[in-house]
């Protein structure tokens, strides 16, 4: 056990609570609010995906029909209920998407039960080794899945005319509405790609953590942290901040005797802390200026 | 039905209003001293219950309802509460310095947590103070010494005493209710006058509130040291009928529900946080008759419909009704609303 393998464990870790706070990100950044759901909405397509495998399905391409599955409930969620609330204040989104937590809980717990449930391997169950250091094929797996989902959004964004809509309408929404674009629909698009990004994230640490009606509760906790140190409007920083807390919270874990593994949740929430009293804007995040 | 023969003059009906207010509490004073004489033990409880979670959900409703920040701490500060007053039991310390305990170290750690936290607006408030019970909950776990740990801790105190006549349900049910009485009283008293009028100016718009020379910073920690204290004093009432506090009853889930129940009454409301505690406390007993374990979802759904047609909360939804019902009745209808 040396630091460099705490390391890399960390960012395996990191790059899960990464998937679900850029998913934070793109909701705030397109609808401005938390969904403090987007967690049981990754939980969800696990558990959608677990019951595509009973029926035959080959665990990949289980995920991949509950992740677009996902996105289509996201995207409806939006529609629906999200959009009632699109002027309300943030106590009553908050409570919303509270809501929506509590619902998705109660949902899996009355399919299929609040027992913990195991997961299909998604990869072979492989070890390599470089240099001393050791990585499961799982590890490498899911950060290569995910560092491709977050490349794939990011591509998604910048250079197509779509991602160029679905920007506009974050930056300034009457502006968007405006010109022309079709702003309720995009509004759904965001939500629907941040439901597909957390889904993927959920059905990967699925394997590791175990299915439960719970089981993305500490993910969210990380990724809420990751999504505030980054600033709530920065993809980059919430990646950035997510590996970080990955990272700290594993080395802080093996090498600072009191935290051990049933504490380590409160490193990243002290740095999130300490980040904000100096920041409040997050690292990467803009600074807000209120015109009144 | 012409507008003279019903109509009364406006002081007429305020009077009518405050002489119906006095009835009704009248009216449910009776019932509360009556009530625990020939109820059963697990009814007792349960109204203690309501009692216990009432108190800490109007302390929610100070911060979260007339200043306006999302707090999801308040598990915390019930366990904090909650574990000074099984330490004050395990000294022999009396029971009324058992409260004091409860209150002041609660309020001492909200005035801590508070002090940095109002830095942060909106969201950043609200997960930071959702970090407050995800740490402590381990934090519990690891202070065995203090909590007992995972096993949780017994305490019990304060049996009826012989003069009284009283089994302890009965006697624990007293206590409770009528301390929560007080503290409801209490926070009333501090919101009339100068604090109110600043937090509903600070809730509307602070950079205004602000201008207007409202110490913004101060009357947030204010509202949140309340609320803590309320929390704190909560955690005591609890810990009186129950007398058995451990981790698992403090987790993340119980800010939630109290959040919920919060909202589920009406956010600024007295009665609403009764409501509220009666809702969360009873609604596990009807469902659990329909699907055993389930009450989570019906939490959620009641929520999603209040949210959705009662934005008031249930007591603000009844106040608009009646409200509605009375000007039917006694004004023509107006042509611009």
């Amino acid at each position: 056990m040396n630091v460099l393998q705490q390391v890399v464990d960390g960012i395996t870790s990191g790059s899960i609570y990464g998937a679900v706070a850029l998913a934070l990100v793109l909701v705030y950044r397109s609808t401005g609010l938390i969904n403090f759901a987007q967690g049981q909405l990754a939980a969800v397509s696990a558990y959608v995906a677990f019951s595509l495998t009973k029926f035959g399905l080959p665990v990949v391409a289980a995920i991949i029909v509950a992740t677009v599955a996902s996105a289509a409930l996201g995207a409806g969620l939006e529609r629906t209920l999200i959009r009632r609330f699109e002027r309300a204040d943030h106590l009553v989104t908050i409570v919303v998407t509270v809501a929506l937590l509590i619902c998705g809980n109660g949902l899996i717990s009355l399919f299929w039960g609040a027992d913990l449930k195991p997961f299909p391997a998604i990869f072979p169950s492989r070890n390599l080794s470089v240099g001393g250091l050791h990585f499961t094929a799982s590890d490498v797996g899911t950060v290569v899945v995910l560092l491709c989902v977050i490349g794939l959004v990011d591509l998604l964004f910048q250079r197509t005319r779509f991602g160029l809509a679905l920007r506009a309408v974050a930056l300034n929404r009457e502006s968007s509405a405006q010109s022309g674009l079709p702003v309720g629909r995009l509004l759904m698009a965001g939500w629907g790609i941040a439901a597909l990004i957390g889904s993927v994230a959920g059905c990967l640490v699925a394997p590791t953590i175990s299915l439960q009606p719970g089981m993305m509760d500490g993910v969210l906790v990380y990724a809420l942290a990751a999504a505030i140190l980054g600033g709530l409007d920065s993809p980059v920083g919430a990646i950035a901040a997510a590996w970080l807390i990955g990272i700290t919270q594993n080395l802080a874990g093996a090498y600072v005797d009191f935290i051990g593994s049933d504490l380590q949740i409160v490193v990243p929430l002290l740095l999130m802390v300490l980040v904000l009293l100096v920041r409040p804007q997050g690292l990467f995040g803009r600074k807000e200026v209120q015109r009144v | 039905m012409t507008l003279q023969d019903t109509a009364m003059h406006p002081l007429q009906r305020a009077g009518a209003t405050r002489v119906a207010g006095f009835v009704v509490a009248a009216v449910a004073t009776a019932v509360l001293v009556l009530l625990p004489l020939w109820a059963t033990p697990f009814m007792n409880l349960q109204i203690s219950l309501i009692a216990a979670y009432a108190v800490a959900i109007r302390g929610l409703g100070v911060l979260t309802g007339h200043a306006g920040q999302v707090s999801l701490a308040q598990s915390a500060f019930f366990g904090v509460g909650a574990y000074s007053a099984a330490y004050a039991v395990d000294h022999g310390w009396p029971a009324a310095v058992g409260l004091l305990l409860a209150v002041v170290v609660a309020s001492l750690a909200g005035v801590l947590i508070a002090i940095p936290a109002v830095r942060l607006r909106g969201f950043a408030f609200g997960i930071l103070t959702l970090a407050v019970p995800v740490v402590g909950v381990p934090l519990a776990n690891r202070l065995s010494g203090l909590t007992g740990g995972a096993q949780g801790k017994t305490a019990v105190s304060l049996p009826a005493p012989e003069w009284s006549g009283l089994a302890d349900d009965q006697w624990h049910y007293y206590v409770v209710v009528a301390i929560a009485a007080l503290i409801f009283l209490l926070v009333h008293n501090l919101l009339t006058g100068r604090l109110s009028r600043a937090l509903d100016l600070l809730r509307a718009n602070e950079t205004v509130a602000a201008a207007m020379g409202v110490p913004v910073q101060r009357y947030k920690v204010m509202a949140f040291t309340i609320s803590a204290a309320c929390g704190g004093a909560a955690g005591w009432l609890y810990l009186v009928p129950v007398q058995f506090i451990s981790p698992d009853s403090l987790q993340l889930t119980l800010s939630i529900s109290l959040l919920v129940a919060l909202v589920v009454g009406g956010v600024r409301s007295p009665t609403g946080a009764v409501v509220g505690a009666a809702f969360y406390v009873l609604l596990p007993n009807v469902t659990d008759k329909i699907t055993p374990g389930r009450s989570y979802l019906f939490f959620g759904i009641v929520l999603l419909i209040v949210l959705l047609f009662f934005p008031q909360g249930v007591t603000g939804g009844l106040r608009s009704l009646a409200g509605r019902l009375s000007r039917r009745r006694s004004e023509p209808p107006r042509a611009t609303e």
